[in-house]
């Protein structure tokens, strides 16, 4: 019973980081390129949420679209003005980029909105009662969308024009620009999901974590975990990566003790680096040396 | 006498397909041994097999009578095998001096906390290998380019530069892959006497892979020519020449173009 | 003439800053203080990422290991801070060769995020470990003494860290221009030329690890005194990030570069100090625009225009030049070689 509660919890929680997992794969697998800025993109989709809905007082769910569309805005010109230039470049260069805008995003919100902590309804404040486990409505839908959006990614890499472009593009970019794909196109797409994704998950995560700008800082360790966990080149891998993590912390902090929730991403990322560093679906060949 | 080389039904596998299969070749001080074949033949995994880079699954190596089978790449490099690569290797932000003194990184002992503590340039460790790096560097004919950045060579230096580092150790055994390649026919005549001259000077036993037939031809003293991973062929230059199962492997007739 | 000159400027240099004290306030010999202990720290990331090429998050972790280890000594054990120094080091040191073995088989980004998990792993045990590191609580670092005396003031600890510093920048120097110097630069450029020329690469970054985790232990001893009390919040991402911030803006994979990066980001927070949303955006935009425009830092940027030397890793390059004669004759080859290599 306990630990069904816990179970349910942990989805919740993990529904969450596997949102921002699968943002980090997508772009991963596009570009190659690790993005340190992506905490930053789900706090901007709390942002822009409470903005819609608090501030300007706006409807629900016209808030959640800003948010989604302002992040996919945002990641689209992200892409363009500060990652096209330096993709290619050594990994070092290109991780500091994405630490500068992520600094400068929380800097400029921070000035905008101060530090002061915000709060955010939740989607629904009703619960379910299932199996004498009691699991709030919001906790549902946080599932459903991680794993909506997880099969609408799968699909459109499988059967979309746009999905067989974005894979050529990540296998072989020379290639695919020989054969006429538009890569840049693709790179600003990748983005523009990927961000996406990741407000969409803030914008569902505020009602819990509560909107304050360093509220991405958190996640983004837990979002690497999830993908490593998973295997930082698969889709796949980044869901369940993110639902594993979420159930694993809280039944560790249920039995064993409440200290370890802090800690599990990182033992996670160690553990899984030293005894199968690809993680539970990715490949061997993208970690070795 | 111990062959420098002593290679014995080497074999290397990758999943299902057998690259390399039950290969055997000696090699002698002073020798040059040529290894030909058409692409795919497996001649690149068995360079890098001898040199340490790939493991093999079966077989032995004996380097001037010792065991070097399970021995990695760096030891091996230690005990005496150099090579050279196909695509040039080089660090074309470093001096060519600094690219050289990479191959006498093995050879320079030196006490760590002597490296810190010693201010005296003469005294130290670096001292005797820089003469060693310049001397070869000057048996090459490129000793004024010690300094030069050495991206910024004309190719067929950066070759040379390649060869100084792998040469500054005083190698038993050095490999040459594919070392004609890109070279202009005066070029591959000017290496052509270097090998010869090497060999004859030093004693160094010499294993090259190499498309381009008239060198083989011209300097090598033994060719072993493989084809699907297998050796089809044995025997001096001519000899190899003209036999039949060689012309067939290359597809066509025994006119094999350069590359 | 010009090269009594060159080994003229480090002393010069020396003298100059010794003078120092006599012409500063508190507020900022506390500045040079603190710069200097980043440059120590700089140096150490500068070893590892830029001359060995391993990208590791953990550098701010090993920094918090050598504070700790130096405050702890001093404050709850009464350890002279000069004992305390070299412990601090060691520790860092262990420690690193620890994180050094998943850069055996790890490439790049990975190896980052390990280290990364590594270095929060530390920052949380020096939180939760309230019976030795007293927690959130922090440390208060004593004025060390010396033969007695006490020395105290920021004034007077200047004394102890400029010549540990000037120590730090000459024995990175020292190491840079030998076999092990140039085995890094090697492992960085071409694992596998490495080992075909005879270098054992795990054991070259295992030495990379450790020579980096040394320099930021005991930086970050020096911090502790420049600051005087330390808490673990201070040794995160942030100061993960500024680390990387000083070593790339300076310049990779020149010392030079080292100490103009700390110099610059260290006195930087410091001037924006309670704006901390002008800071971080400031912050931000200079990183990216450095990182796009200026990839290779100040010092890089200065080297490409010939305006600065890149030092070259072969000790007495210039002697030889000049033709000073071996006097050897050295043969080419040798046939018989001594074995056990």
């Amino acid at each position: 019973m306990y630990a069904l509660t816990l179970i349910c919890a942990g989805l919740a929680n993990g529904a969450l980081y596997a949102l921002l997992a699968l943002g980090l794969v997508l772009i991963y697998k596009t570009q190659d390129v690790v993005d340190f800025a992506h905490g930053e993109l789900f706090m901007a989709g709390a942002y822009i949420g409470f903005t819609v809905y608090q501030l300007l007082g706006w409807s629900y769910p016209l808030a959640f679209v800003f948010s989604i569309a302002g992040g996919a805005l945002l990641g689209i010109l992200l892409e363009l003005i500060v990652i096209r230039p330096v993709v290619g470049h050594p990994h070092v260069t290109i991780a500091m980029v994405t630490v500068g805008v992520s600094y400068t995003m929380k800097g400029v919100v921070r000035l905008c909105f101060d530090s002061d902590i915000h709060t955010m309804p939740p989607v629904s404040n009703s619960s379910v009662s299932w199996g004498g486990v009691v699991i709030a409505t919001q906790s549902l839908i946080n599932i459903s969308v991680a794993i909506l959006l997880t099969v609408l990614i799968l699909a459109l890499f499988q059967w979309t024009r746009a999905g067989l472009r974005m894979k050529a593009t990540q296998q072989n970019p020379r290639g695919a620009r020989v054969v006429g794909i538009d890569t840049g196109k693709i790179y600003a797409l990748t983005w523009g999901l990927a961000a996406a994704i990741g407000a969409a998950a803030g914008f569902l995560a505020a009602p819990v974590t509560l909107v304050y700008p360093d509220m991405g800082a958190q996640f983004i360790l837990k979002a690497f975990a999830a993908a490593v966990l998973g295997g930082f080149d698969s889709v796949l891998g980044a869901i369940v990566g993110g639902f594993l993590l979420g159930v694993a912390e809280l039944l560790a902090g249920g039995y064993i003790s409440t200290r370890l929730i802090d800690v599990a991403s990182y033992l996670i990322i160690i553990i899984v680096m030293i005894i199968r560093p690809q993680g539970l679906f990715g490949r061997s060949a993208v970690v070795r040396v | 006498m111990n062959p420098v080389l002593r290679v014995s039904d080497l074999t290397v596998r990758f999943g299902g397909l057998t690259a390399v299969d039950r290969v055997r070749l000696d090699i002698d001080a002073g020798q040059i041994h040529g290894l030909i074949g058409p692409n795919g033949a497996g001649k690149t995994t068995f360079f890098n097999a001898v040199s340490g880079l790939v493991p093999a699954h079966a077989g032995s190596l004996a380097l001037a009578g010792k065991t070097i089978t399970t021995a990695p790449a760096h030891v091996r490099a230690r005990l005496g095998i150099r090579r050279t690569f196909q695509a040039l290797q080089l660090s074309p932000h470093l001096t060519v001096l600094e690219n050289v003194m990479f191959g006498l990184h093995s050879e320079i002992r030196e006490n760590p906390l002597r490296t810190i503590l010693n201010f005296s340039v003469r005294k130290s460790a670096d001292w005797l290998a820089q003469a060693r790096a310049r001397q070869t560097l000057e048996n090459l004919g490129i000793g004024d380019l010690a300094l030069e950045p050495a991206g910024r060579l004309p190719f067929a230096q950066q070759r040379q530069v390649e060869l100084a580092r792998a040469l500054v150790a005083a190698p038993k055994l050095l490999m040459l892959d594919e070392p004609a390649a890109g070279l202009s026919p005066a070029e591959i005549e000017q290496l052509d006497r270097m090998l010869v001259r090497l060999c004859k000077e030093s004693g160094v036993a010499i294993l090259l892979v190499e498309h381009v037939i008239s060198l083989v031809m011209n300097v090598c003293e033994r060719v072993t020519v493989l084809d699907r991973g297998s050796v089809i062929a044995h025997g001096s230059p001519t000899q190899v020449a003209a036999d039949p199962s060689v012309r067939q492997a290359y597809l066509g007739d025994g006119n094999v173009a350069a590359d | 003439m010009k090269r009594l000159l060159r080994h003229l400027i480090l002393p010069a240099a020396f003298l100059a800053l010794c003078a120092v004290p006599w012409l500063s306030n508190d507020y900022i010999q506390y500045i040079f203080n603190l710069v200097l202990a980043y440059v120590v720290v700089a140096i150490g990331l500068n070893l590892l990422l830029g001359f060995a090429g391993q990208f590791a998050f953990a550098h701010a972790a090993f920094m918090g290991i050598g504070a700790y280890t130096a405050a702890l000594l001093s404050s709850r054990f009464g350890v002279s801070f000069f004992l305390a120094l070299p412990a601090s080091g060691l520790l860092a040191m262990i420690l690193g060769m620890l994180v050094a073995l998943p850069s055996f088989r790890l490439k790049t980004v990975y190896l980052a995020m390990v280290t990364m998990a590594f270095a929060e792993l530390v920052q949380w045990v020096l939180i939760q470990w309230k019976t030795v590191t007293l927690g959130t609580d922090g440390v208060s670092m004593p004025w060390p003494s010396i033969w007695g005396h006490t020395l105290q003031g920021d004034k007077e600890i200047y004394y102890v860290i400029l010549p540990i510093a000037f120590l730090a920048y000459l024995f990175a120097r020292q190491l840079l221009q030998s076999r092990i110097g140039r085995a890094f630069v090697a492992v960085r450029d071409n694992e596998i030329v490495a080992r075909s020329c005879g270098m054992n690469v795990a054991l070259v970054k295992a030495t990379a690890f450790g020579v980096s985790a040394f320099y930021a232990g005991i930086g970050g001893a020096l911090f502790a005194l420049a600051l005087r009390f330390i808490v673990p919040d201070g040794f995160g991402m942030f100061q993960l990030i500024l680390h990387f911030s000083i070593v790339l803006i300076g310049g990779l994979g020149s010392l030079g570069g080292s100490v103009i990066g700390a110099v610059v980001l260290t006195t930087l927070p410091e001037v924006l100090r309670g704006f901390q949303a002008l800071q971080e955006i400031i912050y931000g935009v200079s990183l990216v625009i450095f990182m796009l425009f200026m990839p290779r830092g100040i010092a890089g940027f200065l080297q490409a225009h010939g305006w600065y030397p890149r030092e070259i890793l072969v000790r007495g390059w210039r002697e030889a030049r000049a033709g000073a004669g071996y006097g050897l004759a050295t043969p080419l080859f040798r046939t018989e070689r001594e074995d056990g290599n």
